[in-house]
């Protein structure tokens, strides 16, 4: 009982993520993705994009700055990653999300951004 | 000549208080008060079970009190999409026990030998938010419910007894059981910065703790209280250059100061401690349900120290 029971709420848990299409992406974030390849986009959290090189700027907003970061990543098909905060050397890391069963998924494979512009709160990427 | 005799009482204190004495909690033994009594309890359940506090094992005025606490625990923030501060919640197992050998002079100046064993358990649940106010200093204010069970045995040596012929001296033991509810409010600062790959956290913590105390056998511990804890912590980690599974090792240093504001040292023999202690952290980096992150699992060693107490620190955190 104990294992059928174990079974049925660890299968709810962790799932497979299903992405858009072979070869596709998923990237999805705690924080607003403001720009996918240079191009301005609604503010988003998760994004559905093609492997190859990308870049994505993704704002970390506090009380007293934004923090404008740039990631460049070359995206492997068929993954999935997620940005997130970790308090390491910049507000936000990159990591490739890997599903490890049931019960956890992993983080791996940290990427730090280019650079997190500083900006004050108000202010707008320029 | 007396002539002791050893008798057990599986009973209450309350049982032999007469009327004419309900200020004392044991006839014949005016100097243990009800303060005594209900400040000790709650103070031995605030230095156990309060947010906060990490395992210890201490030993306070040269071995008269051994105290030990351990927890089972986690805490995490989680996002709140479209808001800057992020949620923060808690849940911890708590345990720990303390033996206390004291000695107080009766009202007909017999010595009266105390031994005191105390156990609690107390689950705890934290909620919170947490306020980033920029990349290094975040502002978490959070509420905490805690319920505790209290279970305390004392054996009294030296009761007098009144006999036809003579007065004799008696051995008793009282058990006794209680249920704390705490309300505990924190207010936490935590600053980190970087500065190479070494890192560098300090943060601040005060909380303020309402205890409601019930007792169906002992009406000293049908009380309230209200405590306040205040605490330094400091770290410094760096790396190691060791992996497991692909993961680093980081080394670790911290510091910590405790000082459990309203505690009166007669409670427990002391109010504030300090700890040292060096340790490795694994950043495994796991999100457990895919809800939140797990960061590491690190293994501590530290001593602990103050004016009256000795003790160390030995064991596993996660974060």
């Amino acid at each position: 009982m104990l294992l059928i029971c174990t079974s049925i709420i660890s299968a709810a848990c962790v799932q497979p993520v299903k992405l858009k299409g072979e070869g596709y992406v998923l990237i999805r974030s705690n924080y607003p993705i403001l720009y996918f390849n240079g191009e301005q986009i609604e503010p988003a959290y998760r994004l559905d994009i093609e492997a190859g090189e990308n870049t994505v700027v993704i704002v970390y907003n506090t009380y007293q700055h934004d923090y404008y970061c740039t990631f460049s990543w070359t995206a492997v098909a068929n993954a999935v990653y997620e940005v997130t905060d970790q308090e390491n050397q910049y507000p936000l890391t990159l990591y490739r999300w890997v599903r490890t069963n049931s019960l956890w998924a992993s983080r791996l494979d940290p990427v730090d951004p280019l650079d997190c512009i500083e900006q004050e709160k108000g202010g707008e990427l320029i | 000549m007396f002539i002791i005799r050893k008798i057990v009482l599986v009973s209450t204190i309350n049982a032999v208080v007469t009327p004419a004495l309900q200020a004392d909690v044991l006839p014949g033994v005016s100097a243990l008060s009800e303060t005594i009594v209900r400040e000790s309890a709650i103070a031995f359940v605030n230095t156990t079970a309060s947010p906060g506090l990490e395992g210890a094992t201490l030993s306070v005025n040269d071995g008269a009190r051994e105290q030990w606490r351990s927890s089972l625990g986690f805490a995490a923030e989680f996002t709140l999409k479209d808001y800057i501060f992020n949620g923060y919640w808690g849940l911890a197992l708590v345990g720990g026990s303390l033996n206390d050998k004291f000695e107080l002079t009766g009202d007909d100046g017999q010595l009266v030998q105390f031994d005191l064993t105390r156990d609690v358990v107390a689950l705890r649940g934290s909620f919170g938010l947490s306020f980033p106010v920029n990349q290094y200093l975040k502002i978490r204010p959070y509420l905490s419910l805690s319920v505790s069970d209290l279970q305390t045995e004392i054996l009294v040596d030296g009761l007098l007894t009144t006999g036809p012929i003579e007065n004799t001296t008696t051995t008793a033991v009282f058990n006794t059981k209680a249920q704390m509810l705490s309300t505990i409010g924190s207010v936490e600062a935590l600053y980190s910065r970087w500065y190479g790959d070494n890192r560098l956290e300090l943060s601040a913590h005060y909380h303020l703790i309402h205890t409601d105390s019930f007792s169906e056998d002992n009406p000293v511990l049908q009380t309230k209280a209200l405590n306040d804890v205040f605490q330094l912590k400091s770290t410094f980690s760096g790396p190691t250059g060791l992996t497991s599974i692909g993961r680093p090792w980081r080394w670790l240093a911290y510091a910590n100061h405790t000082n459990f504001l309203s505690q009166d040292k007669f409670s427990l023999g002391y109010t504030s401690l300090f700890e040292f202690g060096v340790g490795m952290e694994w950043r495994m980096n796991i999100k457990p349900l895919d809800w939140f992150g797990w960061q590491m699992l690190g293994l501590r060693a530290g001593v602990i120290t103050s004016k009256d107490v000795e003790g160390f620190n030995v064991g596993l955190t996660g974060r």
